[in-house]
């Protein structure tokens, strides 16, 4: 990665710059068009795949919601009905792109309540763990990564490369169960300060002051331990676009400017290596919201990951259909926010 | 361990249905690291006993593993959901401690017409729902025709009304059934009672989404739900003072959802919940050496089995369809393979303990019906299995293996487990090795249950491994060996018509003693015809702390379990430690049983056993110290790694 756009490239030989100059207006925006054209494709595709996808799972859902009880072939006959499974295929296609552009997805086979409301009910504790932790593993993962490479071979980078590496390497569960038993539980002289699980203690408000502490609180083991569990991600590509940016020609302008070798790191080095992580950011923003399952069920976070697995085992074709479009959309729209993000800061990618 | 359940009430499958993600973190915990040694030498911590005052209401909380689908008793399906409802709502009869036989409930008293047509249910006065109106014969009257006539009613309940023609309710503390033929199966009626005035404001349609969650749920039960979503993780009810059966000892009672079975109880551990619902007999095991906390295996009503396709057919033309091995077909080989498991090294080592060697499809709680077998009928005695298979013509070749009665050899048998019980995959293991021991060559498959339901109606399977559970009446377990089942519920492609005939015979007795010889009769028919070798009846782990509550009866009793049982009893009458136990009419049913429940577990209702769960917890501290010196070990080996490269690149 050059630093084109910081240090300005020049223009190709034959290409008359005035030329170059007037067309920069169309060609940014017959990227744009593009980009939003092939954002928007993918989210078609993902419609009609959605759909179908479910539907392959060799299990009926009518027979796992029936077993329960002692139900005649007539009573399961009009619980089909009830579900709309009775209908041709196709039909109940158009009954999902109905339900799916009035924006509630129908109605969930197993709870049956509208799936947009409980995509939203399960939305915001999902975006509190998975929001969190991903935004601090950006914020100290980027911060450690661009100490390691400026201080490469020293201390701080052995340890923190080596560090983020190990904890990177573990499943993210058996870290959250480690921290778990140190914490939540007690060992030894450690007292298990943090609760066991959920997201909040029974008779607290949530909307309180005092229900948003006591969420934080609940949230907080779980939440350390994604951010060091996604750390090295961030971490390693920083530290490696950072390296690439090291052995290039301006900085030694710059620091032959008389610069102090913060500022060099700063503003020349780190704007420049921030290329391929803004990226990595914006694609794993994207997936924030389908959810980390195994830390849900370690602490008892009842996020969109663990409603989706559930959904998976009866199966739940309406909430699986609303989950997987949130999620594919989430990350459809992300990525072209990185390729949008990526054009600005990169005037050759338009091209 | 997921079972599929013949009843309502079903509390064995659905909890454990849920649990995958669960159960393999805590089998990989269990490997990995350290849950049960840093848990176990951390211990208890003591919990404040709960005193009743104005200021601090005593508050009973337990901890479940699996959420609430709807807390309207016409849509949700989870045992959850049905435990809620039982709360919620009152039912026209309850269940018995002892053997869940029908007691007065919302009925005082109900009598029977002599040609069985006609059923009268005496109504009590006095009871009041929430909200203050009066709860009278018209509220049951209107919940029996919603159910009857409504779609997604009777889609729930619609099977214990089936010969009822009509429900009435002449005066407010009478309902009358006519019925079309009599039923044996009544007066089992395990419908919540809602309030007429209430529901007849939602419409067939609205039903189909109707939440009924707080605020303002009016019902009439033991305790009135004040906050909670079905989808959510935290459920509070508060006491219904005016409840008819008395106020329940405790003010509030919550429900916590926990997703994984170590979390679970970990929060039992420390104190955040005061009983743990569901965990398995391993966690049993390593918490019955903890003061303060007893822990038991609770018989529930239900069987595991080992199912054979006994014959599938195409039910329009009659031909055989699907894959079968022959030797399944043949009832003479099934019956000795009878004799070829040893149930109770399996209920040992598959079930760690946790449940009892089973033998007809019958629990032994409901014993009036179950039958008993000629003296060692369901032995472990591999040499009849032999002898039994040589006269039935599957004799053994030179090469020790058994050959079919034409002499050709034999196809392996298709051994089927459910994926996501691991005691469905080790009761197979089992089953292999005893079939192998006979000479018979077989092959394990596991597969997730919902796949397997479809290869069970195409018919392309040998045997499975799967369980049910049996409601207080034994109707529906039997009806799912007649004929007509297939296709629907039958999973064994069995079909007798002298079966199916004793069925209608028996669910149309209006004579207890004759019903009961029917019923075992066909136990009996089904003992020699082998569809299914049982090899399990279920139990259910749960765990209570002694210093916060006591006064538990179990159901059954002696032996069963304490919540999550048919009727809410135990939440209305547990008491605060520290406070005597009250006698009720399920505490006396059985002679010095449920009356007293000290502390420490003298004399328990509930085993406490103590067992050496100290030396268990050192072995897996010194894995623990293993896996530390491990991790460091990398890190060190990695630093050293990484000073190397990062000195080349310089």
């Amino acid at each position: 990665m050059t630093a084109a756009a910081e240090v300005g490239v020049e223009p190709l030989p034959d290409v008359p710059q005035q030329r170059a100059r007037s067309s920069r207006r169309s060609t940014g925006l017959w990227f744009l068009v593009r980009k939003l054209f092939g954002a928007a494709t993918s989210l078609l595709f993902m419609l009609v795949v959605n759909f179908f996808l479910f539907r392959v799972i060799p299990s009926d859902p009518v027979r796992t919601l029936a077993r329960g009880r002692a139900t005649t072939p007539k009573q399961v006959a009009a619980l089909t009905k009830t579900l709309g499974l009775d209908q041709p295929l196709p039909v109940q296609f158009l009954t999902y792109l109905k339900n799916t552009a009035t924006g509630q997805f129908g109605v969930s086979f197993q709870y049956r309540q509208s799936v947009g409301s409980l995509l939203i009910d399960r939305l915001w504790p999902t975006l509190a763990l998975v929001g969190t932790s991903t935004i601090l593993s950006i914020l100290i993962g980027l911060w450690m990564g661009t100490l390691a490479a400026w201080y490469r071979g020293q201390m701080f980078d052995t340890i923190s490369t080596t560090g983020t590496i190990v904890l990177y390497s573990m499943p993210e569960w058996w870290l959250g169960l480690i921290l778990f038993f140190l914490f939540a539980v007690g060992f030894g002289p450690i007292p298990g300060v943090f609760p066991i699980g959920g997201l909040i203690d029974p008779g607290v408000n949530g909307s309180s002051v005092h229900g948003v502490l006591n969420m934080a609180w609940h949230l907080t083991l779980p939440v350390v331990t994604l951010t060091i569990a996604y750390l090295a991600e961030y971490a390693l590509i920083m530290r490696s676009a950072l390296l690439d940016e090291m052995g290039e020609d301006y900085l030694v302008t710059a620091r032959a400017k008389g610069l102090r070798d913060v500022l060099v790191r700063r503003r020349h080095a780190t704007r420049n290596a921030l290329l391929p992580v803004v990226t990595l950011v914006a694609l794993n923003l994207g997936f924030i919201v389908s959810g980390a399952i195994t830390i849900e069920t370690v602490f008892s976070i009842p996020g969109l990951g663990l409603l989706t697995t559930d959904a998976l085992k009866i199966p739940d074709y309406p909430v699986l259909q609303g989950a997987f479009l949130v999620f594919s959309a989430s990350v459809i729209v992300a990525n072209l926010i990185a390729q949008l993000l990526y054009g600005w800061l990169d005037p050759r990618v338009r091209l | 361990m997921t079972t599929r359940l013949a009843a309502p009430f079903p509390p064995s499958r659905r909890r454990r249905r849920l649990r995958v993600v669960a159960v393999a973190l805590a089998a990989l915990t269990a490997l990995a690291l350290p849950a049960a040694a840093l848990g176990a030498s951390t211990g208890p911590v003591k919990a404040p006993v709960p005193s009743r005052s104005a200021a601090s209401p005593v508050t009973f909380t337990v901890g479940i593993l699996n959420n609430v689908d709807s807390f309207n008793p016409f849509l949700g399906i989870e045992a959850e959901s049905y435990e809620m409802w039982a709360l919620m709502y009152d039912y026209m009869i309850n269940y018995n401690m002892t053997d869940m036989s029908p007691r007065p409930g919302l009925a005082k008293s109900w009598d029977t017409s002599d040609n069985g047509l006609t059923w009268t249910f005496h109504i009590r006065t006095g009871v009041k729902w929430s909200d203050g109106k009066p709860l009278t014969a018209a509220d049951i009257a209107y919940t029996y025709n919603r159910i009857m006539h409504g779609s997604t009613e009777s889609s729930s309940w619609g099977s214990y009304l089936k010969s009822v023609q009509t429900v009435t309710a002449p005066n407010p503390t009478t309902v009358v059934l006519k019925l079309k033929k009599p039923n044996a199966v009544l007066p089992l009626l395990p419908m919540p009672i809602i309030p007429k005035h209430i529901w007849e404001h939602i419409s067939e349609k609205q039903v189909k989404t109707y939440s009924n969650e707080p605020p303002n749920v009016v019902g009439s039960g033991p305790f009135r739900i004040v906050s909670g979503k079905a989808s959510g993780s935290l459920y509070v009810f508060k006491a219904n003072p005016n409840y008819w059966q008395g106020r329940p000892h405790i003010d509030q009672l919550i429900f916590r959802v926990y997703n994984a079975e170590d979390t679970l109880v970990q929060a039992l551990k420390k104190g955040e919940v005061d009983f743990a619902e569901g965990i398995s007999p391993l966690q049993v095991k390593a918490l019955q050496g903890q003061p303060n906390i007893v822990a038991q295996n609770g018989d529930s009503p239900g069987f595991d089995e080992i199912a054979f396709n006994t014959g599938s057919v195409d039910l329009k033309t009659g031909k055989p369809k699907g894959d079968p091995n022959p030797a399944v077909l043949d009832p003479k080989f099934r019956f000795a393979l009878n004799f070829a498991i040893d149930r109770q090294a399996i209920i040992q080592r598959v079930y760690q303990g946790g449940g009892k060697p089973a033998t007809t499809i019958i629990p032994p709680a409901y014993k009036q019906y179950q039958w008993k077998g000629p003296q060692g009928a369901f032995a472990y005695d591999p040499k009849k299995a032999g002898r039994l298979l040589n006269a039935a013509g599957y004799k053994l070749n030179s090469s020790g293996q058994r050959t079919m009665p034409d002499g050709s050899p034999m196809q392996p048998l298709r051994l089927y487990a459910r994926s996501e019980s691991p005691t469905s995959l080790g009761t197979m293991n089992f089953f292999q090795g005893y079939l192998k021991d006979l000479g018979i060559p077989s092959k394990i498959t596991s597969m997730e249950s919902g796949k397997l339901t479809n290869t069970i109606l195409t018919g392309d399977y040998d045997t499975f491994q799967w369980g049910w559970y049996v409601e207080p009446d034994p109707d529906s377990m039997l009806s799912y060996f007649t004929c007509g089942q297939r296709g629907n519920w039958s999973d064994s492609w069995w079909c007798n018509k002298t079966y199916d005939k004793l069925y209608t015979e028996q669910h149309d007795s209006t004579n207890q003693a004759q019903r009961e010889a029917i019923v075992k009769r066909m136990q009996r028919m089904l003992y020699y015809a082998a569809p299914y070798l049982n090899t399990a009846y279920s139990s259910i782990g749960e765990a209570y702390r002694t210093d916060r509550f006591h006064c538990f009866v179990p159901q059954p009793n002696p032996g069963g379990i304490l919540l999550f049982q048919y009727g809410v009893n135990n939440y209305v009458h547990i008491e605060p430690a520290g406070t005597p136990c009250q006698t009720w009419w399920g505490s006396t049913q059985t002679a010095g049983q449920g009356g007293s429940n000290g502390s420490g577990g003298g004399s328990n209702p509930v085993a406490s056993g103590s067992t050496d769960s100290g030396s268990g917890s050192t072995v897996l501290i010194i894995v623990v110290v293993a896996a530390v010196i491990g991790v460091g070990g990398l890190l060190g080996g990695f630093a050293l790694y990484r000073r190397g490269t990062a000195d080349s690149r310089e």
